[in-house]
This record gives C-alpha cells, structure tokens and sequence, in this order.
C-alpha cells in the first residue's frame, strides 16, 4: 500500500509554488489550472521502461492563446517554476503527455486550437499547437478544399504542430513533415514573441510560402528543443492529386531487406515513388490485430517457426512494402510500369494493387488510408501484441542502402532477442534516408522484464551508435543518453544557446538532453 | 451468455438506450437491485461477463449502471462534463483513454486484474479491503469499491495490490478503470 505526497517543482519552496499558482490562476482561470491528483492522473500514464515516480507533475496549466503563454514564462522566470510544453500530449512511446522529470508544470496547450488559415490557392495552412489532424481534415473537408494531411500512424488524435516540432513523419510524399513546415511564432523564456521566416514583416502575405525570411534561418531551434514556445505554425499542404495508386509488394525471406531497399532507392530518389514508402516486417504488420499469445506464450523472443504460422495464417510477408503513386491517370500507369519492372527482375516479389491487396492479410486497408492523408487508430493494436502497457520506440537512422538496412535489422535482432524481446519493426523510407523503427513492446507490469527492457533499450543506443547509427528521436528516459551518442561539440553548442534564451532553465528541462 | 459485440448487435441491444436482458436480469435477480438508484448515472463499457458484475456492483451501492458496449474511447468526447464512466478495456484502449483525458478528464481510478492479482491505483485515497474477502465475484467487488470511490471527494495517490484466489485463467488479463469527464 502507498500513498504520494504533494510534488513540488526541483528547487522551489512550498510557499513559493503556491504564490505561482496563484499567479497562473490570475493569468488563466481557476479551471485551467490543474492541481488535483485525480486531474493530473492522465499525465502520468507512461509506457517507457522508467520509475512511475519520476514522471509526475506537480500541475498543469491550460492555456487558451499566446499572451496567456507569455505571461506564464514571466511567472515561471520569475519564481524558477519548470515547465514541460505539450501541444496535444499524444506523443505515445516518447514520453506520452507526462512530463521530463517529476515537479515539472505542464504547459498544456490543446485548448489553443484555432486553425487560423487554410489557403486553398498556395496550399498552405496556419494553425495552434493544440489543433488535432482530425480538426483539421474535418475543417478541409467542411470547406471543400481538394487538400490532404499527412496524418502519422496514430493520428486522428495527434496534431500536426507537436508531430513537427518532435521531427515525426507521415506516409505521404509530404512524410517528412519538417521539411514541410513554414514560419513559427514563439514565446521565448522571457515571455518575448518572435515570428520566424517572413512573420516578422507586419502583414507578410509570405510567412507560410517562403521558410527561409532573412538571416539566419532559426525555425529548427525550436524542434526537438527547449529553447520557446512555438504558439503557430504554418504548414504545407499537399494538393489531392488526380488519381492515386496504393500498392503492396511481399517479399518471403528474411533477406530479402538488402534486395528491396536496393529497388526501391533510386525510386525515391527520382521521384517515381514520391511517398514515404514503409517496409513493414511480419511482426509489426500482425501485430496492429493479432495478440503474440496466440501463436506463442513463453517470455523469450517469439521463434521463427511461429513467424512463419503467422504469416501463413495472415496472408503477410516477412517484409510488406506499402507504397503509392501519385499524379494524372498517364502518370500512374507509366511510373506502375517502372515500378513493376524494377521489383520484378528477381522473381522474389508478390506485386500487388487493387482487390488482390485488399484480400491479403495485413494493412493494406489502413496503410492505403494512411498514404492518402487520412486517419485511423489501428496502429494502437501493437500495444496488445505482448500487453503489460510497456512500449518505447528505438528509431535509428541509417543511409537507404541494402547493406546497411540488413546490418540494422540484424544487429536489432541479435539485441533484442538476448533480452528476450521480438522484432516489432519497420523502416521508413525517405528520400535517402531510413528510418528504422522498432517498437520495443514489454510488459510494464513485470518488474524484471521492465528492467530487461531498460537494458535492451540502453544497449541498442549504444551498439547502434558504435556502427554510426543515431536515433532520430527518442522517449525522455533516454534522452541524455542518445544526446550523449551526438558528442560534446554538438552538446556544447545546445547548452550554449540554452543559456543564452532560457538562463534560468524554466523551458522543458531535459529535452532532448538540454539543460543549463 | 458472454456479452460480445456481435451478439450485442444480433439482438439489437447495443449501446445506450437500453441495457441487454441478460444483464438486466443479472442485475435484476441480486440483492438491492430493485432500489431506486440514489446516485445517478454510470457509464458501462465492456464486453465480457466482467462488466455484467461490474454494473452489477455499481448497482448494489446506489449507481444506475447505463451499458454502452465496448468502450470507444473517441466518443467520449462527445460525452457531457461530469460524466462518470467505468468498465473493462484492452491495453490499446487503456493507451487512448488516458491519453484523451489529458487536460479533459479525471482518472478516479485504474485497476490491472491478472491471474488472482488485482493492481488498484486509486486517485481518490485510499482503497479498502472488500475485493479480497467479500464473497461473489472480484469485478462486482470492484464495482462496489469504484461505486464508493465515485462519491468520496477525498484525493491523493494510492495504490493497493490485492490477491484472490483467481476465478480465471492465469494469462488472462483485464483492465478497468474509472474515470469522470
């Protein structure tokens, strides 16, 4: 039996804290002001491999427009209250909605959620942090605009500024969603606002069409960051082509990643697939509907004899490619025809389209969804693949090279399964780049295997990192730990320049393995 | 009769406006069932047996249980303020629910019900012992202890592990929760 007493933020008194609370209820209203156990509850709901008691809050703050953000860093300069931004808090298997470490405020800005533009003739749009996919496919639809998100697997829930700002990617040919954003407004630490790119022209009618302005270019300081408060974010958007194509192509052995990844790259490159094209090992393909004791109960890594039922079972590959062709009908059919030739040289790939895909098993329904902007939740089927509500996400990036992806995906599978963990896995195919990731699923519940997975976890950093491999995102157990794989020059330069726009460190301390 | 979807559907009794026969008599054949509901209004998700004692616990200590069907936690948005919901759910459920209550909702509590071990995380003080020593079922145990938690006002952190001997298989693992909107 245990019950917890009050949490206050690191280093500051009782008295203090609650002269700040105060302060935030006269800024906000009483409502928006979260102190209550039972209210702060959903904050806490972690699924990384951490102690339960270094994630709690000592409250949270609801925000409903920018002022009220920078009257609250004031507040929190002044009383040395940290705070951990969340935009729409779904940022599930890194770190959730909870905050950085225990004591810390969050700043929950899901109630500022006005869509402040959609422009229909640039294709372009600027929103609040707390705007979900949902809300704004739902406002594009309501208008009749011919223009499509790029929703992440978990979307209708997410929004797209907190998906940007932690660098996600998405399934259309706008995947990488960074490279999509146009001009920020940020409340800096000390309660300033600056506007990024053309947004410091007063009535720039180009703050969302050109991302450069003049100067220095700054709008990647504020991701994957502490250094503000991004408060707006423009964004583009992807025109609904004419036709679309989505397809799927199997491969059966295990080796096959090096063949695939050699077809599809030049591919990429030149266009011809223009989507963020995933490869989706059996596991992770399954794993969206089937439950692992189904097919195997020990507490090892499930073996290949049982990988190879499911896939009989399921109708899927060992590697299931989904990819898509964008464009006029003529576009389609000339690309389809490059596509088909380049796959089928081997004689290894199961090419399919249409009614054929759909009758496989596997994802071919959500995947096709998912490609052409639009949202469902099936991805949270992983979650009961093993169940225990332990998930963290390994996310190495590698160059899209054959030899590389086989050497990633082996050594993935030699670490996780010493630890006893399956291979729940897909990569991400950029333009010249890969994301691999792996969904480290445990039980949470079970004290040892939460331990093995903290270990899995911190030994796949590290053993990726020797070949070369970072990570390009990570949950907030392991974040000192992957800034730390980066080197000291690099981390230099971001403690620098978090001293120079947040001295006393009230901004989400910790991210990313920043602080004073 | 296991309260499935499907079945559910078949018979045309899924969600809201009333609850299926099967439960109703479940609920209607126990002691204080015909007592006119003191504290009004539970939200019922689930679709296994568990949720039948679930409500049925709720029942015997004031609450009128209002089955809903599996929980989907998406529509809960578009459910009132203040609305008290209880049930049973999958880990991919438990995931969505407390995220969607972040900022929106109060979790009054959660429980993790594996093989006779019964995890209770209450943010309404403490949990009292009746889940591992009344007689009848452990969900309609839990459903009196989440009726008595759904009134108290006290707050605070606690968690409680119970044992009981397991009335289902040892990998079978459930989840339920209470929560207010």
């Amino acid at each position: 039996m245990s019950t917890a007493p009050r949490i206050l933020p690191k280093g500051v008194a009782e008295a203090d804290f609650d002269t700040a609370l105060g302060r935030f209820r006269e800024i906000l209203d009483a409502d928006s002001v979260l102190t209550e156990s039972d209210q702060l509850a959903p904050y806490t709901k972690i699924m990384m491999a951490g102690d339960d008691a270094d994630y709690i809050p000592s409250g949270a703050l609801l925000p409903t427009t920018a002022e009220q953000v920078q009257e609250i860093a004031r507040t929190c300069n002044e009383f040395k209250v940290p705070i951990w931004t969340i935009s729409t808090g779904k940022n599930l298997g890194y770190g959730s909605a909870a905050p950085g470490e225990t004591g810390q405020v969050i700043l929950d800005l899901h109630r500022m959620n006005r869509i402040i533009n959609v422009n229909p003739d640039v294709c372009t749009a600027l929103i609040e942090p707390g705007v979900t996919y949902q809300q704004l496919y739902d406002y594009i639809q309501e208008k009749g605009y011919k223009l499509w998100l790029d929703p992440p697997a978990p979307s209708a829930i997410a929004g797209p500024v907190g998906n940007t700002l932690d660098r996600g990617v998405g399934y259309t040919p706008y995947g990488e969603h960074f490279m999509f954003q146009c001009g920020m407004e940020v409340v800096l630490a000390n309660g300033e606002m600056v506007r990024t790119g053309m947004g410091g022209i007063e009535n720039s009618s180009s703050w969302q069409v050109f991302k450069w302005g003049y100067g220095p270019y700054i709008d990647g300081l504020f991701t994957q960051s502490n250094y503000g408060i991004v408060t707006k974010m423009g964004l583009w958007l992807m025109p609904e082509p004419p036709a679309y194509r989505p397809f799927l192509i199997q491969y059966q052995d295990p080796e096959d990643i090096e063949e695939i990844v050699e077809v599809l790259r030049p591919l990429r490159i030149s266009q011809i697939i223009p989507n963020a094209v995933v490869i989706v090992h059996t596991l992770w393909d399954a794993g969206t509907h089937v439950v692992r004791k189904d097919y195997y109960d020990g507490t090892d890594s499930i073996p290949r004899e049982a990988i190879e039922r499911i896939k009989r079972d399921e109708g899927i590959g060992e590697w299931n490619v989904y990819a898509a062709l964008y464009g006029t009908p003529e576009q389609i059919e000339v690309n389809w025809n490059i596509v088909e030739q380049a796959f089928s040289k081997s004689g290894k790939a199961k090419i399919m389209y249409g009614e054929e895909a759909e009758k496989r098993g596997g994802g071919f329904e959500y995947r096709s969804a998912l490609m052409k902007g639009d949202m469902n939740l099936q991805e949270f089927g992983l979650y009961n693949w093993r169940g225990g509500g332990g998930s963290m996400w390994f996310a190495p990036v590698s160059q899209a090279k054959g030899s590389e992806t086989k050497d990633q995906t082996a050594l993935a599978q030699q670490i996780l399964g010493k630890y006893g963990f399956d291979y729940v896995a897909e990569y991400i195919v950029g333009w010249r780049d890969m994301h691999h990731v792996i969904d480290l699923l445990y039980n949470r519940q079970d004290p040892d295997e939460t331990q093995r997975a903290y270990d899995c976890f911190a030994e796949l950093i590290d053993e990726f990192a020797k070949r070369g491999y970072g990570l390009y995102r990570t949950n907030t157990e392991f974040m000192e730990q992957v800034a730390g794989t980066f080197g000291e020059p690099l981390r230099n330069v971001h403690t620098a320049l978090k001293n120079a726009l947040d001295p006393n460190g009230i901004l989400s301390p910790g991210k990313s393995g920043i602080r004073q | 009769m296991k309260l499935t979807r499907r079945q559910l559907l078949k018979n045309g009794l899924l969600l809201g406006s009333s609850i299926p026969f099967s439960m109703s008599a479940a609920w209607a054949g126990q002691t204080g069932s015909t007592e006119v509901p003191q504290h009004g209004q539970i939200n019922l998700y689930g679709t296994a047996d568990s949720t039948t004692e679930l409500g049925l616990g709720l029942r015997q200590k004031g609450w009128a249980p209002r089955y809903e069907g599996r929980l989907d936690p998406l529509m809960l948005s578009a459910l009132p303020g203040g609305t008290l919901a209880a049930g049973f759910t999958d880990e991919a459920g438990l995931v969505l629910l407390t995220s969607l209550l972040v900022g929106r909702g109060r979790i009054l509590a959660l429980g993790r019900h594996t093989g006779g071990v019964h995890h209770l995380m209450s943010q309404r003080g403490p949990l009292v012992e009746p889940l591992a020593v009344e007689a009848g079922s452990w969900q309609a145990a839990l459903g009196r202890e989440y009726a008595r938690l759904a009134l108290t006002s006290t707050t605070g952190r606690h968690a409680q592990q119970f044992h009981r001997p397991t009335e289902t298989p040892l990998n079978t693992s459930e989840l339920s929760f209470l929560v207010r909107l």
